[in-house]
């Protein structure tokens, strides 16, 4: 059985492993550097700090650099910071005593991407001594233990403690009251081993291995196959916002004219005034392909034909806008279009309901629409326009005096399952929190768009100031963290693991790999950079994020299935094994053999290995479960005795209606038989009580293939004692009036444990 | 006489088993009473008590049913009485079956 469950184990996980390494491109990253005066393109992997490195559109950064030229150079960060907007960069100096990597402008790190300019820096770090590198660093430590291993550790502490005591005691009894020495050594270390659930690693293995199975048919990799019983159980889900919940690409929102008026302009002069090339494959700066998507999405990027293009004068970081010449019908317009305050100061007019007035007339409300906007979370670009004169050429000189037309709103949308993912999640009792870099404003306009409902947004520098205690109070209230460091989100995971809570965290990016490998289950998406899949647990191959419903109920299904043969083990084998120690004491001879004791722990072993097929009632995998060793306690202590009473009922039957109460071999056989037969039929019967909370039991449907193993066995250990097997093992025939009696006790004995639950479960929650 | 002392034995025993599975029981009542919070679910009187112990009162009228009837080495007996507890038992299960959606 163990090495059963080890080979399942070893198979199951290295298969999932493999489908994983599958899926990384295995991509040798060039870069172009000049050494000795030569420029040349080489792998990555043997830069060296110092290398003078160029960088361009499209590139992942090779290392960490200091920058010393940048041209309109633009990174997305987001996988370090969460921040899916792209971050300028420039050579400025910068004077900060601890800056965070956000903050350092003049620096590339290693795996960011350039999305825009290009820019050359000197090689400072390579390899593992980046950023990147030391993120992955802290990843090579073993994973810590999760709530189910916890949880299955106190149980075998509890187990072992109880077996202990009882082998001890009842191998002191039996020496005691004058049983040969050897005879109580073996039967006390037989009784030890029916209490042992040997069975558990095999059962928790095939369970986990089979939803590990059914969970890849939905494109769910289950790396670790462990980390599916808290999947289920798990209650609290915090999660990355960009790339994760949503798409992790701008996308143009909408254009908004000034006042109520729509104005069409605004996006075909946005489009005229644009940086990116439209071919078959959009390039160029984020927010102008968002705009030319936009374009194409809503089919009116035909109209840009019907200008042409005179002159541009491009966007730089000190003017933060472009502007463009374009010539229809024989007029001659200027088109701006960059950030607000850049626009909005080189304008003196202003477009408004259809006319256009003086800007000071109306530059207040114009604010209030801006500020408006920007607390919505969106990312704003402004468009500006005049007649201008024809010439050859234009310069920055021309940027004055234009008419503010409208506003662009970009936003990262979520993914279009999101909303219905969160409240599936709420549905099954799981509370979602958002952990991001980005501000607090975006975040919460998220959570709104998911109707994630928001309780508190605490900002990563706040956090910073709190002490232990109250980090673990504010996680508990609070919603969205924004602005965090990948260490604040290992720290918030950290807290509510410590306030009891089973935690998953869903994250995409370099930043989020330390917390996908503290959280009890850590789940990444098929768009996550590699380091980020390797330190997950579970990887959703396909965008669809409502698998995560899927992957919950199977969790809760598995955890519903081990718990049943734990509170089987526990109870029946319990109170079959208190009694036979008990009998020990008061008959002439040993209630069953050591080899009997051992034929019966196998025939139940047997019994119990399609348990993990069974099926699970709706309501038990409503709400997420946890491990509760105190319920496994109060379960021993209640279900137990109810075994025991039976046993002792037997042993009346045997010895006072039956006669087996002389100390001869013919009488020990007798009992022995009897009791073997009414100690299997009801240890393995008993399994369609206890598997289901419903009472009464038969309106829960138990699976097919336990009903029919299950039955099986029951036959089998019925003719046992017929048989030349029952012989070799010391049993004899029982009489026919017998298994008249036998069939009455143990249907009495099946009703009244399922009276017991109506009390149990009345006050026992679980 | 060996005979009777086997059986005082066994009396004892199946009784023990008996009053402990009771004296769980009032345990996991007075410890769930403890931990209820509002006056509604901390409410008490006879009649609900009655109630709520209604599986232990069927376990110890069985209890003194078994010993009686492996007393009288009675196969009819035991069988029948057997049958009454199992009716008793199905009605019980019944009334209290579980709601679901």
């Amino acid at each position: 059985m163990i090495a059963l469950s080890v080979i399942l184990g070893f198979y199951n996980e290295y298969k999932a492993e493999k489908i994983v390494e599958n899926l990384r491109q295995d991509v040798s990253i060039k870069a172009v550097v000049v050494r000795d005066g030569k420029t040349s393109q080489i792998d990555s992997k043997l830069l060296v700090p110092g290398d003078l490195v160029s960088v361009y559109v499209g590139d992942i950064a090779p290392a960490d650099m200091r920058l010393v030229r940048t041209k309109d150079l633009q990174t997305d960060e987001s996988t370090f910071t969460g921040e899916s907007f792209p971050v300028e960069k420039s050579t400025a100096p910068i004077s900060l005593q601890h800056p965070m990597p956000q903050q350092l402008k003049n620096y590339l790190f290693m795996g960011t991407v350039v999305v825009h300019g290009s820019g050359q820096g000197v090689v400072v770090s390579t390899g593992k001594n980046t950023e990147l590198g030391g993120i992955s660093r802290s990843l090579v430590r073993s994973h810590p233990e999760t709530e189910f291993q916890r949880g299955i550790r106190k149980y075998g502490t509890m187990l072992m403690t109880l077996t202990l005591a009882l082998t001890i005691g009842i191998f002191s009894l039996n020496y005691a009251i004058g049983h040969y020495w050897l005879d109580s050594l073996l039967f006390s270390l037989a009784v030890a081993v029916g209490l042992v659930p040997e069975l558990m690693p095999a059962i928790v293995t095939i369970s986990l291995a089979q939803g590990a199975g059914r969970m890849a048919k939905v494109k769910v990799v289950v790396k670790r196959l462990v980390s599916i019983e808290d999947f289920g159980n798990m209650d609290v889900l915090c999660t990355d916002k960009t790339g994760t919940l949503t798409e992790g690409k701008i996308t143009l929102n909408d254009c908004r004219s000034l006042g109520d008026e729509e104005d069409g302009r605004i996006l075909i002069y946005s489009l005229l005034c644009n940086s990116a090339v439209a071919g078959d494959k959009i390039v160029g700066n984020p927010m102008d392909a968002a705009i030319w998507e936009y374009a194409i999405r809503n089919r009116v990027q035909g109209e840009v034909k019907l200008y042409a293009k005179i002159d541009e004068v491009p966007f730089d970081y000190q003017r933060r806008i472009m502007s463009a010449a374009v010539k229809r019908d024989g007029e001659t317009i200027l088109i701006s279009k960059g950030a607000p305050e850049s626009i909005l100061a080189r304008c003196s007019y202003a477009r408004i309901d259809g006319e256009t007035r003086p800007l000071s007339s109306v530059l207040e409300a114009i604010n209030t629409k801006f500020s408006s906007l920007s607390q919505l979370g969106y990312r704003i670009l402004a468009v500006a326009f005049r007649s201008i004169e024809v010439k050859d050429t234009y310069s920055v000189k021309d940027e004055t005096d234009l008419t503010l037309l409208g506003f662009l709103t970009f936003t990262d949308p979520p993914k279009k399952d999101a909303h219905r993912a969160v409240a599936q999640l709420k549905e099954m009792g799981v509370d979602v929190k958002i952990l991001t870099g980005d501000n607090e404003v975006v975040a919460k306009t998220i959570c709104e768009e998911l109707k994630v409902p928001v309780k508190k947004v605490i900002c990563g520098p706040d956090l910073t100031q709190m002490s232990w205690n109250q980090v673990k109070k504010t996680v508990e209230e609070t919603t969205i963290f924004a602005r965090i460091t990948p260490e604040q989100k290992l720290d918030i995971i950290k807290a509510l693991k410590a306030n009891g809570h089973v935690v998953g965290f869903m994250g995409d990016g370099v930043n989020d790999a330390p917390a996908l490998y503290e959280a009890d289950v850590g789940l990444s998406v098929d768009t996550a950079v590699d380091v980020a899949k390797e330190a997950a647990d579970i990887v959703l191959l396909e965008k669809n994020l409502l698998v995560l419903a899927a992957g919950i109920n199977e969790g809760r299904k598995i955890f519903g299935n081990t718990i049943k043969y734990i509170l089987m083990g526990t109870s029946s084998n319990f109170g079959n094994m208190f009694s036979a120690a008990a009998a020990s004491i008061f008959l002439p001879f040993l209630p069953m053999l050591p080899m009997q004791i051992l034929f019966m722990n196998l025939l139940y072993d047997v019994a119990n290995m399609t348990l993990p097929t069974d099926n699970v009632d709706e309501e038990n995998i409503k709400w997420p479960k946890r491990w509760d060793i105190g319920f496994v306690r109060k379960y021993t202590l209640f279900f137990g005795p109810f075994s025991s009473l039976y046993d002792f009922l037997t042993f009346g039957i045997m010895l006072f209606i039956f006669g087996a109460s002389a100390a001869t071999p013919a009488a020990a056989s007798l009992f022995q038989s009897g009791w073997f037969v009414e100690s299997f039929w009801t240890e393995v019967l008993v399994i369609f009580v206890i598997r289901t909370r419903r009472i009464p039991f038969w309106t829960s449907r138990p699976g097919k293939w336990l009903l029919l193993l299950t039955i099986s066995c029951v036959a089998f250990g019925t003719i046992l004692p017929f048989t030349v097997l029952g012989g070799i093992l010391g049993f004899t025939a029982l009489p026919a009036e017998y298994w008249v009696l036998l069939i009455l006790m143990v249907v009495t004995y099946l009703f009244l444990v399922d009276a017991g639950k109506v009390f149990f479960y009345k006050i026992c929650k679980f | 006489m060996a005979d009777l002392d086997l059986f005082a034995w066994w009396a004892i025993s199946i009784s023990g088993g008996s009053v402990f599975l009771t004296l769980v029981s009032i345990y996991l009542y007075a410890d769930t009473r403890k931990k209820r919070k509002t006056r509604e679910e901390a409410k008490t009187g006879l009649g609900r008590l009655i109630k709520n112990f209604a599986f232990v009162w069927v376990l110890l009228g069985l209890l003194m049913f078994y010993i009686v009837s492996i007393d009288l080495r009675s196969v009819a007996v035991f069988a029948a009485g057997n049958i009454i507890v199992e009716a008793l038992l199905i009605a019980y299960l019944i009334r209290n079956k579980t709601k679901t959606e």
